[in-house]
């Protein structure tokens, strides 16, 4: 009885939450499983292409581009997560005093994976790549390592940003 | 003087419990001191606003060790013991959620 008036003042008022954490601080973090799933979805992307300019539009093509399009779904929102999961829980007060914009970035990467679920468009998936890569240099400085950038070493060959080690 | 808040997570399980209300004396302390054992809400600059209970009091009052009651409660274990500064109140009354 009490609690349900308190429910309900809680929906008209939203109180303040007193968090009681309770959670296992393991410190693993490592955004190149976000790269990776960025990359991926623009290989959904050049492989819905390839098998578009194929020309054929049987049972086989209509099977292959379903599956293409559930991968890309499934690797922005991968992303996306990655990401969600690195800044909730490892970027501090102190990490976005010394790099300002990135929550910014991290609201552009959102962005990004969303219009990488909606559409086929490449440039789009591209930046969505980019973006991540920044976010990387951005989180390893926050670690104190050195990061180089080199071209990912399977199709798309596109440039990634690996910790220096 | 008061403030009502919601109780997010599990580590002061089971005494409280995801989903209860508790109302927070703000200012209680000169005339209601704090000893451990108190449940108390404050600010902690990297995890934002949290609940635990007082295990002791560092000499000089100014200084408080707070844990939870779960084995993997983020506490001052993890980050060492809150500031009077970051004190919000001491709860007072707890509502608890129905089970």
């Amino acid at each position: 009885m009490l609690y349900k008036l308190f429910q309900k003042l809680d929906a008209k008022f939203s109180f303040e939450l007193a968090q009681a954490h309770c959670d296992i601080p393991c410190g693993i973090y490592d955004p190149i499983t976000a790269q990776i799933a960025a990359l991926t979805v623009v290989r959904m992307i050049d492989l819905m292409a390839d098998l578009e300019a194929k020309g054929a539009h049987d049972a086989a093509y209509h099977n292959s581009m379903a599956r293409y399009v559930a991968v890309k779904e499934e690797h922005a929102e991968k992303a996306k997560h990655e990401i969600r999961v690195i800044w909730g829980d490892y970027i501090k007060a102190q990490h976005i005093e010394k790099h300002p914009g990135v929550s910014d970035l991290v609201h552009k990467i959102m962005q990004l994976g969303s219009k990488a679920r909606q559409t086929n468009d490449r440039d789009n998936a591209v930046q969505l790549v980019e973006a991540i890569n920044e976010f990387a240099e951005i989180f390893w400085d926050t670690k104190g390592i050195a990061t180089k950038r080199a071209k990912a070493p399977y199709n798309p060959p596109l440039e990634m940003v690996y910790p220096a080690l | 003087m008061l403030k009502i808040m919601k109780v997010s997570g599990e580590s002061l399980a089971p005494q409280f419990h995801e989903g209860d209300f508790v109302l927070i004396a703000k200012i209680p302390f000169v005339l209601n001191r704090l000893k451990p054992g108190d449940v108390i809400a404050f600010y902690h600059p990297e995890y934002g606003v949290m609940i635990k209970k007082i295990d002791f009091i560092l000499p000089g009052g100014t200084e408080f060790f707070v844990v939870g009651t779960h084995h993997l409660s983020l506490d001052s274990r993890l980050f060492g013991p809150i500031k009077r500064g970051e004190l919000i109140g001491k709860v007072i009354w707890h509502i608890r959620k129905p089970r």
